[in-house]
């Protein structure tokens, strides 16, 4: 669901970005048969781009998932136990004094 | 690599499948991906799952894995019957693999024949000299015969080849703890903190080590590894926190005609003290009282 919001945010800030660049140019466009000056864009235009922005930087932070820890003493990176060397394992312990208890076998 | 996450994972399958809550084969492959040895839950699990048809061919090919760590569980628990079984059914579908002639000659381990297993994994090498499973094989072939100076010959060898194994980096070290040769192990555990810098087990190891070897320079550098794994666990390591402890008071009694007091050290000492004692209070608060005493025996002898 979060993400699916998300996405659709960043589709409406992308949406956001191309009509404040469209109206960039109808401005220049409007300022050409008026002969005047091009000094900046519209207010509307530097407003249509800020929240443009916002948009697509929250749905970048958000749709491609959460973020993970780089801490080395968070849950995730902490490394409690060393794997059992298995390269090395040896067969001569205490399993050929006391053999499992368990009746195994293969049924086929 | 089993990192806290990891840990709470596996546990928390264990007990489900343990309590007949299903999620076997999920269990199966934690254990497969965390290269933990839980030799007779994998033997009983995997073998329930190897013998129901239906679950088995649900498998796929994923079926001759579990068929593999089967194998070895069973040998391992010394199970030979299954083993031998599991071997054979992966003989008859993959009759070239060596992966399968490996297994063959574990079995022979396992059985005790040394000669043959050491004759088969010769012919092994002849084939391919570079394998390194084998090379180890017979590593661990040697100390499984009470071999010891012969495993650290060979382990040696095998280091020589292959300087980036850091398993068998550890395997050497852990060779030379038993044997008390601590100087050598402090060098392998020094190979394994180059190798893996943040993995605070290494550093931890390393202390141990160099704590026990002794001397006052030698307990200096162990204490400030014990520091070096509290920092890289956040303080979660309750072995280190003793070690600081423990270094303290050593240095302090070794230090004593020179009189140098080193604040600095001290206040170490107090705030692993005051961590363990947080630590003891949330976790085993009727075990507090032991560790007051034994804290209050290190201070007085500092």
């Amino acid at each position: 669901m979060a993400m699916s919001l998300g996405f659709v945010v960043g589709i409406l800030g992308v949406v956001i970005l191309s009509h404040a660049a469209y109206s960039t140019v109808q401005y220049r466009g409007l300022l050409k048969i008026m002969e005047e000056e091009f000094s900046g864009p519209p207010l509307t235009v530097v407003a249509e781009l800020l929240l443009g922005l916002v948009f697509c930087m929250w749905a970048a932070l958000t749709v491609p998932g959460t973020f993970l820890s780089i801490h080395p003493y968070s849950e995730e990176n902490r490394i409690v136990s060393l794997p059992d060397n298995l390269d090395f394992m040896i067969f001569n312990h205490r399993a050929r004094v006391f053999p499992v208890e368990l009746d195994l076998k293969f049924k086929h | 690599m089993v990192s806290k996450t990891e840990e709470t994972q596996l546990n928390r399958l264990e007990n489900q499948v343990d309590n007949g809550g299903g999620g076997a084969w999920e269990y199966l492959c934690l254990v497969r991906k965390l290269k933990v040895r839980r030799s007779e839950k994998v033997l009983k699990y995997g073998l329930s799952i190897l013998n129901d048809l239906k679950k088995r061919s649900s498998l796929g090919t994923e079926e001759w894995t579990l068929y593999e760590q089967v194998a070895i569980a069973a040998m391992d628990c010394q199970s030979l019957n299954v083993a031998k079984d599991c071997v054979r059914l992966l003989r008859k579908a993959f009759p070239e693999s060596k992966r399968v002639g490996r297994l063959e000659a574990m079995l022979l381990e396992a059985k005790g024949s040394w000669a043959e297993a050491e004759k088969a994994y010769s012919s092994f090498l002849e084939e391919n000299p570079l394998d390194q499973v084998i090379h180890k094989r017979r590593v661990a072939m040697a100390k499984a015969q009470g071999d010891t100076s012969g495993a650290i010959e060979w382990l040696n060898k095998y280091l020589e080849i292959f300087m980036a194994d850091h398993d068998a980096w550890r395997e050497l070290a852990e060779i030379y703890v038993s044997l008390q040769m601590y100087k050598q192990a402090a060098f392998c555990y020094e190979e394994l903190i180059l190798s893996q810098p943040t993995v605070p087990l290494h550093h931890l190891a390393y202390a141990d080590v160099l704590y026990t070897l002794g001397g006052l320079e030698n307990l200096q550098t162990a204490k400030k590894y014990y520091a070096s794994v509290i920092d890289l666990t956040g303080g979660k390591n309750t072995r280190a926190l003793f070690g600081i402890n423990l270094c303290t008071s050593a240095i302090g009694q070794l230090a004593k005609g020179r009189n140098k007091e080193d604040k600095e050290s001290l206040e170490l000492q107090s705030l692993a003290a005051t961590a363990l004692e947080k630590d003891y209070k949330q976790r085993a608060p009727d075990k507090l009282s032991l560790l007051t005493t034994a804290l209050k025996s290190l201070k007085v002898s500092s």
